[in-house]
């Protein structure tokens, strides 16, 4: 089935279905306004992506939606035609902040962050500094300066490839841990599939390709040198076009604004480079199969107007 | 015409006021937005089996299983109030439902830990990972 059916275009959207990380919907503190969703700009597409501050601004959350074609939900009694799932969870500020950090290195010399973190397009992107973490989590990116009372920083691609290796390292670790394949699983009759042992490249270049979408393309290619990660040669597509799922390149189509979130499918497209027994494994019909790495793909796209 | 500017409110005071909903996760789109009798004839005819639910939709099999959200992590439907007239103005949504658990739906295929959803779940996990804080 390559073809898709025609639908009609999602109307009136006003309800969505989210899973959210508990400290977010807590009870505001006195004095603490509710939480509020924001479109900031996603480093990675350089486009308009929806996230959440918790109250306070002191947390900033992701907001991905997980997509598959065609679902609904029932809710109580009633239909919802627009089968999202949309996940909100903590996100490290510092790479919203490190775009405009490496922006104002053009000019070689310390600032003040707060001189630096503005956009006209984005004016909600000046609370990303009210975040806990951001202040003092700067000093993985950049150098920092004291003079008097202030605080200037320089941006550092040296020690942000340190501080990406590490997040790979956590990455890595927690990939070992959980149920996702990074190789190219086998599914057997049953239709279970089956976690086979993954080489500790097919690991990092994993977990590269999650980090990578919260980074810029260029930062993407300097932490592959950084990580040692062989280039790919002959990039292949793994599976047969037409098996391959509707990855979240697109915009989610909605007219709808609210419905610029993150990624709509966790979807990841497989590894390029495929050891022998891939390639064999590639020849096989692999009708009915789909790819396991194609549920993770933090591929970010989004739309802009 | 861009909007980066408008902000959407959540107002978590309504979250008290809520009712939890049963939530089902279906394998097809539903061209439809609004009540439906669902209890009466989409629940009442769902048959628990050992390792699987199964229930009949239009003619057709479906098999299923009820997931939990991932720890630390709870289910919300957020619904908009009183929608603006233009993308400039700032939105309010509130909590209308909370759940914990909900049942996803193949056409088919009996669960599996490869479903979609079941890998959503691992998502905190990896995002933790991704954004926490480095311990250093």
């Amino acid at each position: 089935m390559t073809t898709k059916k025609k639908r009609t275009p999602h109307s009136q959207n006003d309800r969505w279905v989210v899973i959210v990380a508990d400290p977010a919907v807590e009870t505001p503190k006195k004095d603490e306004s509710d939480p509020v969703f924001v479109r900031l700009r996603n480093p990675s597409t350089d486009e308009a992506s929806l996230y959440l501050f918790g109250s306070g601004d002191v947390q900033l959350y992701e907001v991905k939606a997980f997509n598959e074609d065609f679902h609904s939900w029932f809710i109580g009694q009633a239909v919802q035609r627009d089968g999202r799932l949309l996940y909100v969870t903590p996100m490290d500020p510092l790479y919203l902040l490190l775009p405009y950090l490496i922006k104002a290195s053009e000019e070689g010399k310390f600032q003040p962050v707060d001189q630096v973190v503005i956009d006209e397009e984005f004016p909600a992107c000046s609370r990303l500094l009210s975040c806990t973490r951001s202040l003092a989590s700067l000093h993985y990116v950049a150098e920092e300066k004291d003079v008097g009372s202030r605080k200037f920083h320089r941006y550092s691609q040296e020690k942000t490839l340190q501080w990406l290796k590490k997040k790979v390292e956590r990455t890595v670790t927690a990939l070992r841990r959980s149920t996702v394949s990074v190789g190219e699983g086998v599914k057997s009759t049953t239709y279970i599939r089956v976690k086979q042992e993954a080489r500790e490249e097919d690991y990092v270049r994993y977990a590269h390709g999650l980090i990578s979408e919260y980074i810029s393309e260029d930062l993407s290619r300097a932490l592959q040198t950084h990580l040692q990660l062989p280039e790919l040669s002959s990039p292949k597509e793994v599976e047969p076009p037409s098996k391959k799922r509707k990855l979240s390149d697109k915009p989610v189509e909605s007219a709808e604004d609210y419905t610029k979130f993150n990624s709509s499918d966790f979807a990841r497209k497989p590894p390029k480079k495929m050891s022998a027994a891939q390639k064999t494994l590639a020849k096989v019909d692999k009708t009915g199969m789909k790819s396991m790495s194609a549920f993770f793909s933090p591929k970010v796209k989004d739309e802009k107007k | 015409m861009s909007s980066n500017c408008s902000v959407t409110t959540l107002q978590l005071d309504s979250i008290g006021q809520t009712e939890p909903a049963t939530v089902h996760l279906l394998p097809c789109e539903i061209e439809h937005d609004g009540p439906a009798e669902v209890s009466r004839f989409f629940t009442a005819t769902i048959k628990d089996r050992k390792h699987e639910k199964t229930v009949s939709f239009r003619g057709r099999g479906l098999k299923g299983q009820e997931v939990s959200c991932p720890q630390g992590y709870t289910g919300l439907v957020l619904s908009e109030v009183n929608k603006p007239g233009s993308d400039q103005e700032d939105r309010t949504v509130k909590v209308s439902s909370v759940f914990h658990n909900l049942t996803y739906w193949n056409l088919e295929t009996p669960p599996n830990s490869d479903d979609g959803i079941v890998m959503a779940m691992a998502w905190p996990d990896l995002a933790e990972a991704i954004h926490g804080p480095l311990d250093d």
